[in-house]
């Protein structure tokens, strides 16, 4: 099965600014993939002049602040890091032809890949004009960010599983670069590495 | 065989369905986050402020449209009249337009034709019959440029028959589930676009509560792309949907877009600048409400509220001047209000009216308490500071050069004095305006009133006050004129009844002499606000039967005159609405300025009502013993 990889512009975010670009990423990303029936949110970021849609699910957004926090302390411990978090949609499937287990197996179908570098900041050194200018870009490329889900959750949609009744979204899953990332196979780093191009591998 | 037969007939059916509904959805979809008075927005805000799960509370039940492509969206009734409209067949393309209007900055209509140069200026329903913008009045007012910031084509392409055929057996890929899956993913998608993309954010200015722009959206469906000229096409961005294919054909969606708008964008911000947008008051009515939430309620004293009021009048006066006074509910006359509304609410300072600025609000909160506001503010300046005599002269020039530019209205409102002016604005003021201007006349008409009724010529003008009480209907007009109004006020009714001295200083007395009579609290003499509101109502009722003699040759008087043609002409009519055709016309003409509740026009016709009793019955006698009024009566 193919696993479509789409990787994300990269952005330089400032730490108290991680919280709202990675909520408004992973959601944003989340939204189009939840194909049951959604009651969609619209959330105003306080940092900047952007809208993005939640699909409204009360436990998607648990879990999405969950990560997020995690991947702050990790942030937190790794200062000055590039940092990557990965949101991984899968199917499930029972593995019925093995007699002994009934292992859960999770075959992956698509890879979102945000990655972030901190910006080494000294608020002493900055003025409030560089600070406005840096917000100013970092939207710039948010909203960047946003159109390449966009464009990617058009062009790509064969690889979209089947929308299976009363299933809002798909499952999913948020690895963090701490985490060893059993859904990450070699495979996908090999396509990972395989080309620059930006937005997706296959 | 039939039934493989059927199936693909249902197929063919169904996938038409899903045409159609796509079509429906990203309509309703782009309209829902461009469509302003729908208020969508605000929807979500309460729902985020609340609870997650409260989104749903206004549609909790799902409705059979928010199954289609599983997206629930919020009502758009915009979108619903837009798609009966536009739909006639699948195979016509939908375009849907995004047109920013601005207004004027300023009411100067000077001002406004640099503006259409450099925006395309669409007279839209020339071009587009067929179109339903948001809010078509705002369309169709003038000085408004308007461009289009977006455009959106969604539009299925189907293929040649066979290929179709074929197709369909082809490929499993465009199976009736595919394509309603990658239909689900295209909206999704549309979705979140249409929140990206520049124009959302003067969406969300729109909607944002306390923010009055000089801008809005409108939109136009029609089902045929006006091309755009080469240089105008160099504006836009395009962002093409990826195309879901269907057995077929496919579905499309596109859009062109401003990548800037920030020329739009600026202007909502400078928060001193007056200017004002007009519609977005709407009525008259709708404007005080507007400015009580913002405006502080603290500010004071009843008393102190009338006189707010007039500020806010006469603000619009000051800064605009607006040439014409329509009477009709439409944008332009409205924007008085508007303009006055926004000024304050932005800043007071630029106005500078002198007396209460920050009291204003208050009365426009509390409707309820007429009373307080009719009494004083009016009378208190005018009453002390400017002796009724030279004040006249004054404000009667005034009044005349005004009259002449502007409909009558105004100079009868000025005439009327504030009182009157009050009336226009708002219906609630009528009613007040029957007994509390009564009330606020009496303060400085009692002061007159001890000198009238020696000096009945003098004084007369302080009846006369009273007499414009009846004209309030015709006040709306007034809106401009209330600043003069509100500096005049006094000596504008006492100017009229100066001049009308001249021509008949007795009835004077005789009046004075028949209201007491009929009024105990005796116009005059008796402090009595109600009483003597009664009183003052009753004095210029008597005075009002011979205007109406006078209407017929109402146009000797006003080019003979003086300020009592002016003041006789306007009440005369207002009289003659009220005493005679009355009820309904004066109901009607405070609807129109007004929107007044129905309550006040109530009251208004039964102050009317009694004061038309009063007439008759004194008025018998005193016309019988002397016809103030009427000019060959000695």
């Amino acid at each position: 099965m193919n696993c479509e990889v789409c990787q994300l512009k990269e952005l330089e975010v400032e730490h108290f600014e991680i919280r709202e670009v990675l909520r408004c990423i992973l959601h944003t990303i989340v939204f189009h993939r939840a194909l049951g029936l959604v009651r969609p949110k619209d959330i105003d970021l306080e940092l900047f002049e952007i809208t993005y849609v939640q699909c409204g699910d009360v436990e998607v957004e648990k879990k999405i602040d969950e990560k997020i926090e995690q991947f702050i302390s990790w942030v937190e411990k790794h200062p000055n890091k590039k940092s990557q978090i990965c949101l991984s949609f899968y199917e499930v499937k029972n593995k019925q032809q093995s007699w002994f287990t009934n292992k859960i197996e999770r075959l992956y179908w698509e890879q979102c890949k945000s990655h972030h570098s901190k910006v080494v900041f000294d608020p002493g050194e900055s003025t409030s004009e560089e600070r406005s200018i840096r917000r100013a870009a970092l939207e710039a490329s948010l909203r960047d960010v946003l159109f390449q889900i966009i464009k990617f959750v058009n062009e790509k949609k064969d690889h979209v599983p089947p929308i299976s009744e009363g299933v809002v979204y798909f499952p999913y899953e948020i690895t963090l670069p701490s985490s060893s990332d059993s859904a990450f196979g070699m495979d996908m780093i090999k396509r990972m590495l395989q080309t620059g191009h930006p937005t997706m591998l296959n | 065989m039939a039934s493989s037969h059927s199936n693909v007939h249902s197929e063919a059916a169904k996938m038409e369905q899903i045409i159609t509904e796509f079509h429906t959805k990203s309509l309703h979809i782009i309209l829902e986050s461009r469509s302003p008075y729908v208020s969508s927005r605000n929807f979500s805000g309460e729902q985020i402020l609340s609870s997650p799960s409260s989104s749903s509370s206004s549609s909790s039940s799902v409705r059979p449209r928010d199954k289609w492509f599983n997206l629930a969206l919020r009502e758009c009734p915009a979108a619903l009249e837009n798609l009966d409209l536009w739909r006639q067949s699948n195979l016509e393309p939908m375009v849907i337009d995004v047109i920013l209007v601005q207004r004027p900055v300023n009411w100067d209509t000077v001002n406004f034709s640099p503006r259409r140069e450099l925006v395309r200026n669409l007279s839209s329903k020339e071009r587009y019959p067929f179109c339903w913008g948001s809010d078509q009045e705002e369309i169709g007012c003038e000085g408004k440029s308007e461009k289009i910031v977006e455009r959106w084509v969604v539009k299925y392409e189907s293929r040649k028959v066979r290929d179709c055929s074929s197709g369909s057996r082809r490929s499993s890929n465009n199976t009736l589930s595919n394509v309603y899956k990658k239909s689900i993913l295209l909206l999704r998608s549309l979705y979140a676009t249409v929140r990206i993309l520049p124009a959302y954010k003067i969406f969300r200015d729109l909607n944002s509560s306390g923010q009055i722009c000089t801008f809005s959206l409108a939109h136009r469906v029609s089902s045929f792309v006006e091309p755009f000229t080469r240089k105008e096409e160099a504006e836009f961005q395009r962002f093409g949907f990826t195309p879901v294919d269907t057995s077929c054909g496919r579905l499309c969606i596109s859009v062109l877009f401003r990548s800037s708008l920030s020329d739009v964008n600026s202007e909502p911000s400078t928060p001193i600048s007056p200017q004002v947008i007009p519609d977005y008051v709407g009525s008259p009515m709708a404007d005080p409400l507007k400015r009580l939430p913002s405006l502080p309620i603290s500010h004071g004293s009843p008393s102190s509220l009338p006189f707010s009021r007039r500020h806010s009048w006469s603000y619009d006066l000051y800064k605009a001047s607006p040439p014409s006074v329509s009477f009709s509910p439409s944008p332009t006359y409205s924007e008085p209000h508007v303009s006055i509304s926004n000024p304050r609410s932005r800043c007071y300072p630029p106005m500078s009216l002198p007396p209460h600025p920050p009291e204003t609000s208050l009365v426009h909160k509390k409707d309820t308490s007429f009373d307080e506001y009719c009494p004083s503010p009016n009378f208190t300046p005018s009453t002390s500071p400017s002796p009724p005599i030279y004040i006249p002269g004054g404000h009667l020039s005034k009044g005349l050069l005004r009259s002449e530019s502007a409909p009558f209205s105004i100079p009868a409102a000025k005439l009327l004095s504030s009182k009157q002016n009050m009336f226009p604005s708002s219906p609630i003021k009528i009613a007040r305006s029957g007994t509390s201007k009564i009330e606020k006349s009496m303060g400085p008409n009692e002061k007159l009133l001890s000198l009238g009724k020696d000096d009945s010529r003098r004084y007369s003008g302080v009846k006369l006050s009273a007499n414009s009480s009846p004209q309030i209907s015709f006040s709306r007009s007034s809106s401009r004129s209330f600043q003069d109004d509100f500096d005049d006020e006094f000596p504008c009714p006492f100017d009229v009844e100066d001049i009308v001295p001249n021509s008949r200083p007795e009835s004077f007395d005789q009046k004075g002499l028949v209201s007491d009579p009929h009024d105990p609290g005796g116009f005059f003499p008796i402090r009595k606000s109600q009483d003597a509101a009664v009183g003052a109502l009753v004095c210029m009722l008597k005075k009002a039967p011979p205007l109406r003699q006078d209407l017929s040759s109402t146009t000797n008087l006003s080019e003979v005159s003086r300020p009592e043609s002016w003041s006789n002409n306007t009440l005369e009519p207002s009289r003659m609405s009220s005493g005679e055709n009355a009820p309904s016309q004066s109901v009607l003409t405070s609807g129109l300025l007004a929107s007044k509740t129905t309550a006040d026009a109530l009251e208004e016709l039964r102050s009317y009502k009694e004061m038309k009793n009063l007439l008759v019955s004194q008025g018998a006698r005193s016309h019988a013993s002397a016809n103030y009024p009427s000019p060959a009566e000695p």
